[in-house]
C-alpha cells in the first residue's frame, strides 16, 4: 500500500509572485461568478430606424457584424463608454453606439433617453472627477477631486492633494461646496468654500522637527472650460487658512490646473 | 338621497345575479346543461358584470438601470530598473475609469526595492542607504489614450478585442528617504479574452529629480510589467 507521505508538501505561498497570481485568480473567479449570477431583467428596446448596426467591439473602427431590422427588439446587457452591448431576439450579441441607441423606442413607444457625454451633460451632471497639478506655497502640487452635484450649480467636493517642496512635504484633505454661476456657459466661473486638514512633514537634515497636522479653511475661485465629449479643463485658485497651535495663523496660496470629466 | 337610491338599485340588480352564480356553483353540470337560458356565460363564471372595472392596466415602461462597465481594477507584476540601483521586482495595483472609447484615467500604486549601486558592490562594506530607504513606493495618476484599438485572433474560432495605448501622468515616488514629484509616460497593450477580463503588458518610465548621488539629476526608472484587470 503506497504511503501518502511520499507526496512532497509544497509551501503554498513561496514567493510574492505566487501570492499576486493567487490574488488575481481569485479576483477573476469572483468576477466570473458575479457575471454568471447576474440574471436580472434587461432593458428591451425596439428599433425604429430602418436598422441598427452591431459592431464587433466597443469602438468606431470595429466591423459591423450584424444588423437588426426595424421592428425587432434588442436586450441591453451593459454599457461601456459610448457603446452598448446588446442581444438580439435571435441571441446574437454585439455593440451599438449611443447615438444609434437613442433612436430606439421603449415598449410603450416612447423614446429611449440616456445621458450623452456632450455640452448638455457638461451643464447638468451628477459626478465629476479630476486630476490637477500646480503650486502650493512654492511646493509642487498633485491634486485629485471628486464632486457630487446637488443641482446644476451646487456641488459637494472632496479634494485630496500631495505637495512636494524643498523644505517640507505633506498632504491635504478638503471637503467643501462649489457653486457654478452659469453651468450652461462653455467657459464658466465658480467659487468654492470649505474646510480640511493639512499634514506637514518637514525635511530636516540636521534637526528633525516633528510632523504636524492642522485644521484649515479655504475659499477659492476658478474657471472650467468644456473641451470635448465628457472632458473639461479646470483651473482654480484657493487661499487656505491654517489654524496652527502657535500664536499666528498661516495663509497658503494654492494654484492648480488640470483635466476633469463628468458622468 | 340620489346616492342611496343608486346603491339600492345596484343591490337589487346584484342580488339575483349572485343567486344565479351560487346556483351554478352548487348545482351539478347537468343542471347547468339543462338550463342554457338567458344567463350570460360571463355572469355565470366571472364576477358580477354590473361593476365595470377596466381589466387592461396601463403598461408602465420604466427605463431600467443599465450596467455601466467603465471601471477596470487589477494588479501587475514585473521588473523596475531604478537608476543606479539595478533592476528589481515591482508589483502594484491599478484602477482605471474609461471615460470615452478613446480616453481613460488610470491610477497606479506600485512597490519595489532597490538593489545596490555598483559603488556599493565594489566598495565592499559601503552602505549608501538603509534597508528601509531602499523601498521604492510610487503612485501615478495618468491619462490614457487608446491609440490602436483592434482585434487579435487565436486560431480560427477566437477573436479578442485589444488596444495599444499611450499613458502619461503625474505622481509621486518615495525613495531614499525623500518624496519626489514624478512624471510618468509609457505605452501598454491590452487584450480582452472576455468582455470583463483584460491582460496588460506595460512599459512605463518614471522620471524624477534626485540628488542622492551628490549631483542633482533627472533619473529615468523604467518599469515593464504584466498584469490582469477586470471590468465592472
Amino acid at each position: 500500500m503506497p504511503s501518502i507521505s511520499t507526496i512532497r508538501s509544497i509551501p503554498l505561498f513561496r514567493s510574492t509572485s505566487v501570492l499576486v497570481a493567487f490574488v488575481l485568480l481569485s479576483l477573476a473567479a469572483g468576477f466570473a461568478g458575479v457575471a454568471a449570477g447576474a440574471d436580472k431583467e434587461l432593458q428591451q428596446l425596439f428599433i425604429a430606424e430602418p436598422y441598427l448596426e452591431l459592431h464587433a467591439g466597443p469602438g468606431r473602427g470595429y466591423a459591423v457584424t450584424n444588423v437588426v431590422p426595424r421592428g425587432d427588439s434588442v436586450d441591453v446587457l451593459y454599457r461601456r463608454t459610448e457603446w452598448f452591448r446588446v442581444r438580439t431576439e435571435r441571441g446574437v450579441e454585439g455593440w451599438a453606439h449611443e447615438r444609434e441607441m437613442v433612436k430606439t423606442l421603449l415598449a410603450d413607444g416612447s423614446a429611449f433617453s440616456i445621458d450623452l457625454g456632450d455640452r448638455a451633460g457638461f451643464a447638468s451632471h451628477k459626478w465629476e472627477v479630476g486630476v490637477l497639478g500646480g503650486d502650493y506655497a512654492g511646493a509642487t502640487l498633485i491634486s485629485t477631486y471628486l464632486s457630487r452635484a446637488f443641482n446644476d450649480q451646487l456641488a459637494i467636493e472632496f479634494t485630496a492633494s500631495q505637495f512636494l517642496g524643498n523644505a517640507s512635504n505633506g498632504y491635504t484633505l478638503d471637503l467643501g461646496l462649489t457653486h457654478v454661476f452659469r453651468p450652461d456657459w462653455r467657459l464658466s466661473p465658480f467659487v468654492s468654500l470649505g474646510t480640511g486638514i493639512i499634514r506637514i512633514q518637514p525635511k530636516g537634515t540636521l534637526v528633525l522637527p516633528e510632523d504636524r497636522t492642522d485644521q484649515t479653511a479655504y475659499a477659492g475661485a476658478g474657471l472650467r472650460f468644456y473641451w470635448t465629449r465628457r472632458f473639461f479643463v479646470r483651473g482654480e485658485y484657493r487661499t487656505h487658512m491654517v489654524f496652527t497651535s502657535r500664536n499666528e495663523n498661516e495663509e497658503i496660496d494654492e494654484w492648480k490646473l488640470g483635466l476633469a470629466f463628468f458622468f | 338621497m340620489e346616492t342611496r337610491a343608486r346603491v339600492l338599485l345596484l343591490t337589487a340588480l346584484l342580488l339575483p345575479l349572485a343567486g344565479c352564480s351560487s346556483m351554478s356553483w352548487n348545482g351539478d353540470d347537468q343542471a347547468a346543461a339543462e338550463e342554457p337560458v338567458a344567463v350570460e356565460p360571463d355572469a355565470v363564471e366571472g364576477p358580477p358584470p354590473t361593476v365595470i372595472e377596466p381589466e387592461v392596466e396601463r403598461r408602465e415602461v420604466k427605463v431600467g438601470a443599465i450596467d455601466a462597465e467603465n471601471i477596470e481594477v487589477g494588479a501587475y507584476f514585473g521588473a523596475l530598473s531604478i537608476e543606479d540601483f539595478g533592476t528589481n521586482n515591482v508589483y502594484g495595483l491599478r484602477a482605471a475609469y474609461h471615460v470615452t472609447e478613446d480616453f481613460f484615467f488610470e491610477a497606479n500604486f506600485g512597490r519595489s526595492k532597490a538593489g545596490e549601486t555598483s559603488y556599493e558592490t565594489l566598495g565592499g562594506n559601503v552602505e549608501l542607504l538603509t534597508d528601509d530607504e531602499r523601498r521604492f513606493t510610487y503612485y501615478s495618476l495618468s491619462l490614457g489614450y487608446n491609440l490602436l484599438p483592434g482585434e487579435v485572433y487565436i486560431g480560427r474560432g477566437l477573436a479578442m478585442n485589444s488596444a495599444l495605448y499611450l499613458l502619461g501622468g503625474i505622481g509621486s515616488t518615495k525613495f531614499a528617504g525623500d518624496q519626489h514629484f514624478t512624471v510618468n509616460f509609457g505605452a501598454g497593450y491590452r487584450v480582452l479574452p472576455t468582455d470583463w477580463l483584460a491582460i496588460h503588458i506595460d512599459v512605463q518610465d518614471l522620471v524624477f529629480q534626485s540628488d542622492l548621488l551628490g549631483k542633482d539629476k533627472l533619473t529615468n526608472n523604467i518599469a515593464a510589467y504584466i498584469g490582469a484587470t477586470v471590468f465592472f
